[in-house]
């Protein structure tokens, strides 16, 4: 899904060392402040994969949840930017080993007969279960890591995946982090 | 307080103990002219008349000055629109530039109960942008530019994004539909937030008169802290219509909340690490950026310069923020800059960034850049750093506090052989460039440059648009007044000098203020003269004039095998032009009147035009070619 993108500078990083980073950001919920947000992963050409808002605890403020492909150079230029933005109260870069992250996704899957106890069978492996039958149809739900999506819709690919919702992915800190 | 203070004293004055007044009512609540009210019924006798006489009228203006103080105690009930010009003038803004309109018309009809505000009517929004802009950098105070809704708005645009790029502390005030027109395609909408998001620091979209004064103390602490840029204001004619309770002293003052963060401190590991980078240094360069110019830095770079004898080289936004007679000054570097300064970055071991953020006219081809250098980054924006060049030592400061702290801990050091070396290039290429003949008929840019510096004794400030001019300008004048050189350098605004230069006359007066513009960029806001001669104030302006778009048509020249598509231009007769105006006009034609020509324009008074006839295809040189290694540079020869 990502390609590496050619900067108009940093062109010493070297090529593939680009991997997923999950910016944690909270913002003052005020007129503008998440477009400013948004427009600036845009204009900073961040290689965005994923972005979520949500509340967080203090009323305020918005959390967002954004996955970012980049090499760690440029994921602390553009932390740096996003803090630049004076709505924006704290970033933090939440490394894949420090966090817990879990996405959420719906999957519609071509289902009759004996292959609903199959899809069944291979969801329960990823602790996903059936929200939803029709006659032709199977609805999984799953949570888990965006591994672990990705491992259970290769799997169940087969049977002919209809349509896939899925949220993107949100994390926390582990500990007291 | 100072009603206190009148009617103890006129209670002492007339032997008089106690007023029932004063125990009754609570001084802080008499009306400000309180206590000249109070002095009028104890005058009884005569004799003491004579004194009390003196004492009033020194009361008198210490109570205009204690009135001042003691109403920003007071609560009134004021419009949103008077709130936004109270909050102004706490502020200290004296000028707004601006065009009034129907969505902020309610703000104009509070501005005549404000004569501490003076409001200059530009004839196109982008002007009062570009005013502001150039009053901001010359007097260092925000500046500030008002429009109504819509058009207007989005005539901002251009200043706004020539002032984001260039670290401008501007406040921008709009006027927006009514709150329940919003997003209604009304009349005049435009959702200035979104679109002007990508090019402020910051802006507001005020929701109530009664967050006025927040809004505005807030917006002007935002442009003028840290990084400064341009911060928008959009205020809804309800709001501005609307009332709200205002008691100036409820929100504090930028200076307020400024003067309450403490100057953050250098780390004393990094300030080793940097002497240590510095002392290991064979061939080390200063690039000194805007930066010491927009944080007052001067004196510590010449200290931070003159302790370790490194050379210093001043980026386009940085010239004359160190002077060029200085021994230890070489030069611009990048697209225009000479070949020696270019090279001596080429070879350099060591660049010490100040204020700059190498830009992509500054490096050229990145990998080419200072290939053998370590890079010490001194900037003030965290985000600047590692963007284009990964720096050695990165250093999140104030250059003002960095360099400062760099000089203390740094060795002494009272030469380096590499400036020997630096200046020996740099002959090579005068005495390769004295050999080339010139047409000496035509004035040319440096006789210009040179006319203006000596008929100003080098005190003028000099505003230069976009293209050849400005690169002339730069490379040709010297630049010896501390924050003489205006341009606007990040974005390239053509039409951006005749404006500027307004707002840096009207911001230091007794300055002589020039205008350098090509034929092209004159033309983008000519309308101003209108407005000069409105204002009364004296701009000088000199067009090189070579019925081109100069350095487009260069390209083409180096680029596009002279395929001239579209360069070639026609101007008005500028003295007819400026006699239309009410202003004067002058033609030069010939070297040789160049000198009397920039002198008459000095003795005439009001703005003045000086139309330069210059060669038709005269190149800025030398120049690196786009995408190339700044060492490899085009330079002038017989044949091109």
């Amino acid at each position: 899904m990502s390609t590496a993108i050619e900067r108009s500078g940093q062109m010493g990083i070297p090529q593939g060392t680009e991997q997923a980073h999950t910016l944690v950001v909270l913002i003052n919920d005020r007129t503008g402040a998440v477009d400013r947000v948004i427009g600036l992963l845009r204009r900073r050409r961040a290689n965005t994969q994923t972005i979520i808002l949500g509340r967080s605890t203090q009323p305020e403020m918005v959390r967002l949840t954004v996955v970012v492909d980049d090499a760690q150079v440029s994921i602390d230029q553009l932390a740096e930017q996003l803090r630049k933005i004076i709505d924006v109260v704290q970033v933090t870069n939440l490394a894949a080993h420090d966090a817990v992250t879990r996405e959420l996704a719906l999957v519609k899957i071509n289902a009759t007969g004996p292959q609903i106890q199959e899809i069944l069978e291979h969801g329960q492996r990823f602790s996903a279960h059936i929200v939803d039958v029709s006659p032709e149809t199977v609805t999984l739900e799953i949570t888990g890591s965006t591994h672990a999506i990705e491992q259970l819709l290769e799997q169940v690919t087969p049977y002919g995946v209809r349509e896939i919702a899925r949220s993107g992915s949100i994390a926390l800190a582990r500990g007291n982090k | 307080m100072a009603s206190h203070m009148h009617t103890h004293d006129t209670g002492r004055l007339t032997g008089a103990t106690t007023h029932p007044i004063q125990r009754r009512y609570p001084i802080e609540d008499l009306p400000p002219a309180g206590g000249l009210f109070l002095f009028f019924n104890f005058l009884e006798d005569s004799a003491i008349m004579a004194i009390a006489a003196k004492f009033m009228q020194q009361g008198a203006d210490t109570t205009a000055q204690a009135t001042q103080e003691s109403e920003q105690h007071i609560e009134r009930e004021l419009t949103g629109s008077a709130i936004l010009c109270e909050a102004l003038i706490r502020e200290g803004v004296e000028l707004l530039f601006g065009y009034p309109g129907g969505a902020i018309m309610p703000f104009y009809d509070a501005l005549t109960s404000y004569p501490a505000l003076h409001h200059v009517l530009v004839r196109h929004e982008q002007a009062a942008a570009h005013a502001a802009d150039g009053y901001s950098r010359a007097t260092s105070k925000a500046g500030v530019c008002v429009a109504t809704s819509g058009p207007c708005a989005t005539n901002l645009v251009t200043g706004l994004a020539t002032a984001f790029m260039d670290s401008i502390p501007l406040v921008a005030i709009t006027g927006q539909v009514a709150s329940h027109f919003i997003g209604r395609d009304a009349f005049q909408e435009t959702d200035v937030i979104g679109v002007t998001q990508p090019i402020t620091k910051h802006n507001f979209l005020v929701r109530s008169a009664a967050e006025v004064a927040d809004v505005v103390h807030e917006a002007f602490r935002v442009a003028l802290s840290g990084r400064p840029g341009p911060v928008l204001i959009d205020i809804p004619k309800d709001v501005l219509i609307g009332k709200a309770n205002y008691r100036p002293s409820a929100t504090l003052t930028s200076a307020e909340q400024m003067s309450a963060t403490q100057p953050a401190v250098l780390s004393e590991y990094v300030v080793a690490q940097a002497a240590q980078l510095i002392a290991q240094a064979q061939r080390p360069l200063i690039l000194a950026g805007h930066g010491i110019i927009l944080g007052n830095a001067y004196d510590e770079l010449r200290a931070f310069a003159e302790k370790t004898s490194i050379p210093v080289v001043t980026t386009l936004l940085g010239l004359s923020a160190f002077s060029d007679t200085h021994p230890l000054h070489i030069g611009m570097p990048g697209m225009h800059g000479p070949a020696h300064v270019n090279r001596a970055i080429g070879d350099s071991d060591l660049i010490i960034g100040v204020g700059m953020r190498f830009d992509d006219r500054v490096t050229g081809k990145v990998t080419g850049f200072a290939p053998n250098a370590k890079i010490i980054h001194i900037d003030i924006d965290p985000s600047e750093m590692h963007k284009v060049k990964i720096a050695t030592l990165p250093i999140v400061s104030d250059a003002k506090v960095a360099l400062a702290a760099l000089t203390e801990a740094v060795a002494i050091n009272n030469s380096h052989a590499w400036l020997g070396e630096i200046r020996s290039w740099e002959t090579e290429t005068r005495e390769r460039q004295e050999n080339i003949k010139h047409d000496e008929e035509y004035p040319n840019p440096t006789s210009i440059l040179n006319a203006i510096y000596n008929a100003t004794d080098g005190d003028a400030i000099i505003v230069s648009d976009v293209g050849q001019n400005q690169m002339w300008t730069a490379r040709f004048y010297q630049w010896t007044r501390q924050n003489s050189h205006i341009t606007s350098g990040g974005l390239g605004t053509m039409g951006f000098a005749l404006p500027a230069a307004m707002g840096v006359k009207m911001g230091v007066p007794d300055a002589p203020v020039w205008a350098i513009a090509g034929d092209g960029g004159i033309q983008m806001n000519i309308q101003e003269l209108a407005t000069l001669r409105q204002e009364g104030v004296a701009v000088k302006v000199a067009i090189m004039n070579n019925g081109y778009l100069g350095m487009v048509r260069q390209w083409q020249q180096f680029f596009h095998s002279r395929n001239y598509s579209e360069t070639p231009m026609t101007g008005p007769d500028y003295t007819l032009l400026a006699a239309a105006y009410g202003l004067t006009g002058i033609r030069v034609t010939r070297r040789d009147e160049v000198e009397g020509a920039v002198k008459r324009a000095m003795e005439t008074e009001g703005t003045v035009i000086l139309d330069f006839v210059i060669e038709a295809e005269a190149n800025v040189y030398p120049m690196v070619a786009p995408g190339s290694a700044i060492t490899s540079m085009i330079e002038e020869t017989e044949s091109v």
